[in-house]
């Protein structure tokens, strides 16, 4: 699709020319009135190393801009969502308790629907001009940022196992059955609705329909009992040699880690390339455990910065994403000593980084994934087939 | 006969009671007498086998020739009155005597027996009233006769008249002996009232 | 005086249960629409999920009350009832979502237990035909629950049990021929129904609606109800929100179906025991039982405390070691005091102002309370939500002030639960005598009355106390995200699954309602030896 990312980058350019004079006093009024803000960063807490990157970058903020960050930990960006649709009934239009929130997929498209964002503001920010915009940093789940979010990192489906048990990998979907009736009880998938899990029926389907151009378009009844049938033929074989003959399912892809660590399952699947090589220094898997890709591709997308209508601090919240969009932390974050979630910035704008061979091999294809209105129907099927 | 052999009973390093014997024949009732606190109550606890863990007993406890004192409380046949008539609150006065009736006897004899034995203590129609509903003096008797109707080859009473006023005490008391009398089994009354011993000759001072 | 009290008590009911009750009034209109329910029972998920709901509460509820009353009849007041009670605190204070991470550790088919056998099956992966937790019957989740509950439902008796009279008619029954297992099940057990009615309501209340303890040991196709609740209320597309409506309200039906069905059996139980047959049984096999049970109670609790422990401290522990093949303090060094601290503040500040206002209410306030109970099985979401709500209004929100008030409603309730069995069956004559000596009420409680209570209202402050620090959602609400307690922080590590933070964020969990139940029960025995007299 040469000509699509011609055209994106000529958008930024153009975009960029207009704005700078205009937009370069605009940001030094931004941070001015940044300093003394703080910043409550809602963001998922269950990662040690995020942790510690948040933490950092914190510190960063603090030095170079005045502006102080808490991390407010939390479990699931739902009770975030939940937590904003509240602060709305209440009437607080302001001084909301969210000024930046961890966010995408369906959490961002409730939060756009109800129209509980502020902005547009992310395509403003002065390191916006690093962003590498061929990637998917305008469509969060086929749904369009518009500007309310800025995207934070990329992610891309990926399978983790142990080397000393499974050495050479399955390379596709069939490939994987086959490796599931080979060693029955040992392979499994977190349980729909669940991010992980939804993601992985995305992944077949996509591969068992190679051709199909319109799983990027809203679901319809028709195509998707057409699309999905060899979908649930493949599950139906793989659920009768899979984990507890597939009538029980791990509830995250934390579970899944845990028990290839423990030796119930031999594969493991994580949305974040790098994850295996944290799970190894975190000694939670051996240091045999690797990541593989399938040959035709994996599923990717990008997470997001987004900042609630209410907030207080929509200043700072702005100056810490762009610090957070900047080579430097950027190129922190991917490194694997810290957190290793690879960068949405142009490579040329990065330092080269070593490859590990824990990390998921660059040359595995990065597939889009299905228009949005795919994961409810999926979730919905499946639930229907498998989940009672 | 209800036999007593040595009996010494401590408390940590003090000694309630020491070396004490005794023999009572069967309806015969001995009355322990002595002040609160020389251990009247833990003596019987004793003989029934529920000694409070604090203490600790040696000496033998024989009926009718047979030693008791090494046999839990629910294989002793030794039945016990206490100042409180302690009636089961959730059963009706029929089904605390039912609950004492021996499984031998069954269904229409066991109402018989239940009829009968209210009737002697003067209860007629109480079967089925609630525990609840009965004077102190009725929930006394009733006790009794719960006692008794698990046929027990002795019966020791812990003071169990001072709650009552003097009238009814005096009922009370000829009515629980002349049970004793009719039954024929050893016993053993503690009491500090000596208005309450039976018989003057059979008296221990603790 | 005394009305002014009432008004006291109705005033703080109205402010810590009624207003976020209000707040709820629109969420559970919504899912009284028929299209809401139409919604919930088309999902294929529910009436199985129903079944295992209704089978693992009930199964735990009544297991956990029979075992809870077998201890008393076995041991009490033995040497092992008395080792028993002081092992309490600790089985207490674990939390349950902490007790089943360690039941998982000990029982999951690559948990410690099949660790130990695996030499002697040659295993080198774990045996794959083993569904021994997250079973699709739940077993693994009720086992779970009943010996959780069985402690809790102990700790009650234990104030229940204390009181001589009870104890006497159980000797009076033994010397009526009677053994002492068929003296506790004929004539203690239908007495302790009823001071145990509300305790047993909130276990299995609280079988209902639990939702980490699901997560963790039950089962997943399909989950419990809760779990559903949970997820859907959490979603938000709004249909899937309107099912939760309807479910959370399902709950409360089942909440009361469950309790009707309860007193019809207590009802069953007195017509059977109203004619005594007079069979006496021997007592056999105690040899063997009474170890069994004390085991049983006690050596899960021990092994998941150990394996937490252990796996809190481990640097790498893969199967089939039974052992780490590192310790390390690594992960403990990240430990923060501060939210200790703060932790321990909002949880003393809970008790002490539910405790007056229990005491209160219990003397002036309404005798039908069942309506203060409703937080306990109303899913935590949206009324905490509910209380968000009322934070916001009052601009009290992300204040401690507010957090110390939301968790009110749930301390205040379960303080209640302790204390009621236990006032309610104390002699009512001693109240009556002071106030012949020309007492009022008020004085009469507070010279009189209450510090008779003294050891179930210790009872009841470190069950409110634990449940305090047990509060995550309200906290993390009421907030703001801005107030981090242990609980905040423990849930919201785990959610990445490394076991040694699980284990750490467990252990933490544990220590510090473990201080207030050893106080409570330390307190209360230099209570009862100071006052022998005290029942």
């Amino acid at each position: 699709m040469p000509f699509k990312s011609l055209s994106l980058v000529g958008l930024v350019l153009v975009s960029s020319v207009s704005l700078t004079t205009h937009a370069a006093e605009d940001w030094s009024k931004i941070e001015q009135a940044a300093k003394g803000q703080t910043v409550y960063f809602n963001a998922w807490g269950g990662g040690e190393a995020i942790n510690q990157y948040i933490d950092w970058a914190a510190e960063q903020a603090k030095q170079r801009y005045a502006i102080t960050v808490k991390h407010v930990k939390i479990t699931d960006a739902a009770e975030v969502v939940k937590r904003i649709q509240t602060e709305q009934q209440a009437g607080r239009t302001s001084d909301g308790s969210v000024d930046l929130i961890w966010v995408n997929g369906e959490n961002f498209s409730a939060l756009k629907r109800e129209q509980l964002l502020y902005g547009p503001w992310a395509e403003q920010l002065p390191n916006w001009v690093n962003v590498d915009t061929t990637k998917p940093v305008q469509q969060d789940f086929s749904e369009s940022t518009d500007g309310l979010e800025a995207p934070w990192g990329t992610a891309q489906l990926t399978f983790i196992a142990d080397r000393s048990k499974l050495p050479t990998p399955p390379d596709s979907a069939a490939a994987l059955l086959v490796f599931a009736k080979q060693n029955p009880g040992r392979v499994s998938y977190p349980k729909p609705p669940s991010f992980h899990g939804t993601t992985f029926l995305k992944q077949l389907l996509l591969e068992l329909n190679p051709e199909a151009s319109v799983l990027g378009k809203p679901v319809e009844a028709e195509a998707f009992a057409k699309l999905t049938q060899p979908l649930w033929a493949y599950l139906d074989e793989l659920h009768s040699v899979a984990w507890q003959q597939g009538k029980s399912f791990p509830a995250s892809d934390a579970e899944m880690h845990q028990k290839l660590a423990d030796g119930e399952l031999l594969i493991s699947l994580s949305f974040n390339p790098n994850e295996a090589a944290s799970l190894i220094a975190s000694k939670r898997l051996p240091e045999t455990a690797y990541s593989f890709g399938f040959k035709k591709g994996t599923i990717g997308n990008v997470h997001f910065l987004a900042i609630p209508f209410n907030a207080k601090a929509k200043e700072a919240a702005q100056v810490f994403a762009n610090f957070l969009l900047s080579p430097e932390a950027q190129a922190h974050k991917a490194d694997l000593k810290t957190w290793g979630d690879p960068s949405v910035l142009l490579a040329s704008k990065l330092p080269n980084q070593a490859l590990n061979p824990s990390v998921l091999p660059t040359d595995v294809p990065t597939l889009a994934e299905p228009h949005a209105s795919w994961v409810e129907a999926l979730e919905k099927e499946w639930i229907k087939r498998y989940g009672s | 006969m209800l036999q007593v052999q040595q009996l010494s009973i401590q408390q940590t390093s003090q000694t309630l009671i020491q070396n004490l014997s005794f023999k009572v024949q069967p309806g015969e009732i001995l009355t322990l007498m002595g002040a609160s606190g020389v251990g009247k109550s833990t003596l019987l606890a004793w003989m029934i086998g529920a000694l409070p863990a604090a203490f600790t007993a040696t000496g033998q406890c024989l009926l009718n020739q047979q030693r008791i004192d090494i046999l839990p409380t629910e294989q002793r046949r030794v039945g016990i009155l206490f100042q409180d008539d302690l009636l089961f609150p959730h059963l009706s006065v029929g089904a605390n005597l039912a609950f004492a009736l021996p499984a031998t006897i069954k269904e229409l004899d066991r109402q018989q027996r239940i009829d009968t034995a209210l009737e002697q203590a003067g209860l007629v129609g109480f079967a089925k009233r609630d525990p609840n509903s009965l004077s102190g003096g009725q929930r006394a008797r009733v006790s009794v006769l719960r006692a008794l109707l698990a046929e027990p080859q002795a019966l020791l009473l812990d003071e169990p008249f001072s709650r009552l006023d003097a009238k009814l005490r005096q009922q009370f008391r000829s009515f629980v002996f002349a049970q004793i009398t009719q039954m024929k089994i050893p016993a053993v009354l503690v009491t500090h009232d000596l208005a309450d011993a039976p018989n003057k000759d059979c008296i221990i001072q603790l | 005086m005394d009305s002014g009290l009432s008004c006291v008590a109705w005033l703080g009911v109205l402010l810590i249960l009624g207003l976020p009750l209000l707040g709820l009034v629109p969420i559970f209109g919504a899912g009284l629409q028929a299209s809401a329910w139409q919604l919930l029972w088309a999902d294929p998920q529910v009436m199985p999920a129903l079944k295992l709901t209704l089978f693992s509460a009930s199964l735990s509820t009544i297991l956990a009350l029979l075992l809870a009353c077998a201890l008393v009849f076995l041991f009490y007041p033995a040497k092992t009832w008395q080792r028993l009670q002081q092992q309490a605190p600790i089985f207490l204070a674990i939390p349950h979502a902490a007790f089943a991470i360690g039941l998982v550790f000990l029982l999951a088919p690559s948990g410690w237990l099949v660790r130990v056998v695996s030499p002697v099956f040659a295993w080198t992966a774990p045996p794959t035909g083993l569904i021994t937790t997250q079973d699709p019957y739940a077993l693994s989740l009720s086992l779970a629950l009943l010996l959780k509950e069985t402690w809790f439902l102990l700790w009650v008796l234990t104030g229940l049990i204390n009181q001589q009279w009870l104890m006497k008619q159980s000797l009076v029954a033994q010397t009526l021929g009677y053994t002492r297992w068929q003296a506790g099940w004929q004539i203690l057990f239908p007495q302790l129904l009823k001071p145990l009615a509300w305790p047993l309501l909130a276990v299995f209340a609280y079988g209902l609606s639990v939702v980490d303890m699901s997560l963790i040991l039950g089962p997943s196709t399909p989950p419990t109800l809760a779990v559903l609740a949970w997820q859907w209320f959490a979603d938000p597309d709004p249909s899937q929100q309107l099912k939760a409506q309807s479910l959370a309200l399902l709950l409360i039906g089942l909440l009361v179906l469950g309790a009707s069905c309860a007193y019809s059996l207590y009802k069953l139980l007195h017509t059977l025991l109203a004619r005594p047959k007079g069979r006496r049984k021997r007592a056999y096999g105690t040899f063997i039982f009474k170890p069994l049970v004390k085991y049983l109670v006690t050596l899960p609790f021990w092994l998941s405390l150990s394996l937490l422990v252990l796996w809190s401290l481990a640097d790498g522990w893969f199967f089939p070691q039974i052992l780490p093949a590192n310790l390390g303090l690594n992960a403990w060094q990240k430990a923060e005091l501060e939210t200790l601290l703060l932790t321990l503040f909002i949880a003393s500040c809970s008790i002490l102002i539910s405790l007056p206002l229990a005491l209160i209410w219990l003397e002036w306030g309404n005798k039908h309370q069942a309506y203060l109970y409703l937080p306990l099985i109303i899913p935590a979401l949206p009324f905490t939500a509910a209380q968000y709500q009322i934070a916001l209004l009052l601009n009290l929100d992300g204040s401690l002030l507010a957090v110390i008030w939301s968790h009110l409603a749930w301390v205040l309730p379960y303080m209640l639960l302790v204390l009621s069995g236990a006032y309610q069956s104390l002699d009512a004559r001693y109240l009556l005598t002071a106030k012949t000596l020309g007492y009022k009420t008020w004085q009469a409680c507070l010279y009189i009355k209450w510090p008779l209570l003294l050891r179930p209202i210790l009872a009841a402050c470190a069950v409110g106390f634990a449940v305090s620090v047990a509060q995550y959602l309200p906290t993390l609400f009421v907030g703001g995200g801005r107030i981090e307690t242990i609980s905040t922080e423990a849930v919201s590590l785990s959610s990445g699954g490394n076991r040694s933070t699980l284990a750490i964020q467990a252990v933490l969990q544990t220590l510090l309602p473990l201080l207030g139940f050893i106080l409570a029960s330390g307190l209360s025995r230099w209570y009862a030896r100071r006052h022998p007299g005290l029942n």
